[in-house]
């Protein structure tokens, strides 16, 4: 039996950034492929109306790539990413000055199961999401980069410019205050 | 921490998992990759205009400054200085200047004539085609 030919290791996400700026497209759309889950799941999360969800995380994508070249990988591409869809979030947010919730029914047309657990699940994320949206943007952003994106505090802290010590404490406040409010 | 504690946070993180999945799990991952490469290629190709566009402007400005700069120094050059010129008091009679004296007043003024200054100024805006000719007319 012949042995089996190795399989290529996926490019890293540094080679990929090398490549983009070395005019491979290919490389650009690579790493949308492999980042736009996350980050629209992130967005969604911090109050992005799905029907904005597309040109948020183009424009994220967009602007990460326009600045990459100030990428020094002080953390992952995906966790500086996220943070940039903060901003363009902000930003939009700021330019709609309107409510930005998921509408309930879309979350609950999603879900699988029994259906009264869908709607108990459903309002659970629901009342989560109106929770979040009350926090300090500080405070909902280090909460879902940990909770939601599973990223240690060492990785938070070099992607938002403070230290570990400083998100730990953002993270505890945000938990205490959305307890309060779930509870 | 104690146990319901914990069973909360676990169910805190559990739900801020599963935020926004389903609305991620719709979005149409190869549409969005294709319209980010369009974008970034349209830019791209408008990339060189922008960085052009500022030189051009630098250059046209540098341009507007030397020819600026130039006329003003070409006008200081062809105003009369005081310490060159001779000045004659209106109504003082030139014939009593002497020879010498009226020879360094029109050596002192070499430049062209100029309809303006005929219109506008004094003795001192005067050309020394303009002076001579006053002085001509003075002199009978």
């Amino acid at each position: 039996m012949l042995p089996a030919e190795p399989v290529a290791a996926a490019p890293s996400d540094a080679a990929l950034i090398a490549a983009w700026q070395g005019g491979d497209e290919q490389a650009a759309a690579e790493l949308v492929r492999r980042h736009a889950r996350g980050l629209a799941r992130f967005l969604s999360a911090a109050g992005a109306l799905e029907a904005d969800l597309d040109d948020l995380v183009q424009d994220t994508f967009i602007r990460a790539f326009r600045s990459v070249g100030k990428f020094r990988g002080q953390c992952q591409f995906r966790t500086w990413l996220l943070t940039i869809g903060g901003n363009v979030l902000k930003d939009a947010a700021r330019r709609a000055k309107r409510t930005k919730l998921v509408p309930l029914d879309e979350e609950l047309r999603a879900s699988g199961g029994d259906p009264h657990e869908r709607a108990v699940a459903g309002e659970a994320e629901g009342r989560l999401q109106e929770c979040l949206r009350r926090l300090p943007r500080l405070q909902r952003e280090v909460f879902l980069l940990r909770a939601q994106q599973g990223l240690e505090y060492q990785e938070i802290a070099a992607a938002l410019g403070t230290t570990p010590g400083a998100a730990r404490v953002h993270y505890h406040h945000a938990v205490k205050r959305l307890k309060e409010h779930l509870r | 921490m104690n146990d319901d504690a914990m069973l909360q946070d676990a169910k805190l993180r559990e739900l801020a998992h599963r935020l926004g999945a389903a609305a991620a799990e719709r979005l149409d991952v190869e549409r969005t990759a294709g319209a980010v490469v369009e974008r970034l290629r349209t830019e791209r190709r408008a990339e060189p205009r922008t960085w052009v566009q500022p030189a051009w402007l630098r250059i046209a400005a540098v341009a507007i400054l030397l020819l600026g700069g130039g006329l003003v120094t070409r006008a200081l050059v062809r105003q009369p200085t005081s310490g060159s010129a001779l000045v004659i008091p209106l109504g003082e009679d030139l014939m009593d200047l002497t020879a010498e004296q009226l020879q360094e007043a029109l050596g002192s003024l070499d430049q062209a004539p100029s309809e303006e200054n005929l219109v506008d100024t004094g003795f001192e805006g005067l050309t020394a085609e303009e002076l001579r000719a006053v002085l001509r007319t003075l002199e009978g």
